[in-house]
């Protein structure tokens, strides 16, 4: 029985300090390099921010606005390095399976309209819930609809504190446009790293990444409902996902800890447990 | 770093806690082409085990006995003060054989002999599944304390290390060392939670029941401040990254996006950053 060895870089991504995956990342493709193209393209890394040169807007990069060594702003359309004259026949990679990106990462006409109103939306939706941070949509063209990417980050602000942390979501989604409704693929992952340090504490780095997906149909009406649809399955997504860190990241990782050493004596605790027990069984006679 | 065998030995070296096996099980299926680099990955599997304190039953015992570089004697071979013996390792396999008698003399023995005895109690009061070793190193001038408690659950997804080592000079009363916490989550993702507390104390006394009671202050003063540690994360750096839900405490209505924008100025605009 063999196992494809796209799934057992996958594995041992999944299991290697998630904090390094860029480095775990070069390093598979190094030894495996026929992976190259799947892992890029499956495998999310950290948002890098670049600003705008037309509007001195920060926006974020990723596959899905990058054509060559180039990079598309959401909020000017342009890209930067500006693409080459003809520069339409890029494309990312060497053709390689990113529907989005392939043909000089400009979505159509009406497209384009949707996606500068969904970085409106969510430029709101970062303000209301991150109070700072970058955003931003890339939007492409699919057969029977199309598809995107909504991106946020934040970092928390150096200085004062001890303590560091990232926040970066990715959230790729395709939508299938089936007459009065459509059909929403999403995919989303958050990569959370956080640091602290003190003179009782040592060191501490808390890091990872975790996804979800989610599949629905939703009315349209209009274009400006596929916004709306799309903003309420990340808000509710981001929500749960939210909820989700916090409970593994602080809740899990500690009991955890708990489980490798007790604070408390255990036989103290064994006989407190007795006790109770024998308590318990004497009201029930 | 770049060479395969490089590459692999930082795969081997990075595993978590309790999953050696399936790292391993992956380099396999990502080499396939050279099938011979396995054999070749010694160095890094010594390494990982006496990094990470690889603890090993020997044949016809029930007693976990550590493999660490303060045990070792060479040629693979590694002493455990408590059962008298010395034992063979298989780094690959993480297996013990060949058990022989060895005991410990010199002119640490019986600090040696006396902490561990000491350390006994402490450790089954508060490490439900751990294994403790005490040495003499550095030709008979200093001793060498180790602790490391594992435990795996990979059926839910998460495993936990942790390693204490010490460091006690007989001649100042230094006991230095560190304490480190490796723990990964990986249910749908890749969580994993990685400390390191340096520890320099003295104990006047120089006796094995001070070493033991100072080890046990040092690490529930640690303990607790670790726990403080998750909940001021949680309430700090995790709080200021998103916020559960808006300053309204309402969710976003979608369908009025546009007429945030128009009716109030949420500071959305240009001059961030």
């Amino acid at each position: 029985m063999s196992v494809d060895p796209f799934d057992s870089a996958l594995d041992l991504l999944r299991r290697l300090n998630p904090k390094h995956t860029a480095e775990h990342l070069n390093n598979l493709i190094t030894i495996a390099p026929d992976l190259t193209e799947d892992l890029l393209s499956s495998v999310d890394q950290p948002l890098t921010v670049r600003r705008c040169k037309q509007t001195g807007r920060d926006y974020l990069l990723c596959d899905y606005n990058r054509d060559g060594d180039s990079y598309r702003s959401p909020w000017s359309n342009q890209f930067d390095p500006p693409l080459d004259e003809g520069g339409s026949l890029g494309g990312v990679g060497s053709g390689g399976g990113n529907e989005g990106a392939g043909e000089g990462a400009v979505p159509g006409e009406r497209v384009r309209k949707m996606e500068i109103k969904a970085n409106e939306a969510f430029d709101v939706y970062r303000e209301l819930y991150y109070e700072g941070g970058v955003s931003s949509v890339y939007f492409w063209n699919l057969d029977d609809g199309f598809a995107g990417v909504v991106l946020l980050k934040k970092a928390s602000p150096k200085g004062g504190s001890n303590s560091e942390g990232v926040w970066d979501s990715i959230h790729v989604f395709e939508a299938s446009e089936r007459g009065r409704t459509s059909n929403y693929r999403l995919t989303s992952t958050v990569i959370l790293n956080l640091a602290t340090k003190g003179a009782t504490l040592g060191e501490l780095d808390l890091s990872g990444n975790m996804t979800r997906q989610v599949d629905m149909d939703m009315p349209v009406d209009n274009d400006e409902s596929h916004i709306a649809n799309i903003g309420r399955l990340v808000e509710d997504i981001e929500l749960k996902m939210r909820n989700l860190l916090q409970e593994v990241y602080f809740g899990k990782a500690k009991d955890v800890v708990g489980n490798l050493r007790s604070v408390g004596s255990l036989s103290e605790g064994q006989r407190e447990r007795d006790t109770q027990r024998e308590l318990i069984g004497s009201m029930q006679r | 770093m770049s060479s395969t065998k490089g590459i692999v030995s930082s795969f081997v070296e990075g595993a978590p806690p309790g999953e050696l096996a399936d790292v391993i099980a992956d380099i396999k299926n990502l080499t396939t082409n050279s099938p011979s680099l396995l054999r070749e990955l010694g160095p890094a599997f010594e390494k990982y085990n006496e990094e990470q304190f690889a603890t090993v039953k020997l044949p016809g015992s029930s007693q976990l006995v550590i493999v660490s570089e303060h045990s070792a004697l060479g040629d693979g071979r590694y002493f455990d003060v408590e059962s008298s013996s010395s034992f063979a390792f298989d780094h690959a396999t993480q297996k013990a054989s060949a058990v022989q008698s060895h005991v410990l003399e010199g002119a640490q023995a019986d600090l040696v002999k006396s902490t561990l005895k000491a350390l006994g109690p402490y450790v089954k009061e508060h490490y439900p599944n751990a294994a403790h070793g005490v040495y003499p190193i550095e030709n008979d001038s200093r001793i060498a304390i180790v602790i490391v408690a594992n435990k795996y659950s990979p059926n839910n997804f998460w495993n936990g290390r942790w390693r204490s080592l010490y460091i006690f000079d007989p001649s100042s009363g230094a006991l230095e060392g560190s304490v480190k916490v490796d723990v990964h989550y990986y249910e749908d993702g890749n969580v994993r939670l990685l400390t390191n507390k340096p520890v320099n104390a003295s104990v006047s006394s120089g006796t094995g029941a001070g070493i033991a009671k100072e080890i046990s202050a040092q690490e529930k003063r640690y303990q607790e401040e670790l726990n403080r540690s998750f909940t001021s994360l949680s309430e700090g750096a995790f709080k200021g990254l998103r916020r559960q839900l808006p300053v309204t405490r309402q969710k976003i209505e979608w369908d009025k996006v546009a007429s945030y924008r128009l009716g109030q100025d949420i500071g959305g605009g240009s001059s961030r950053r």
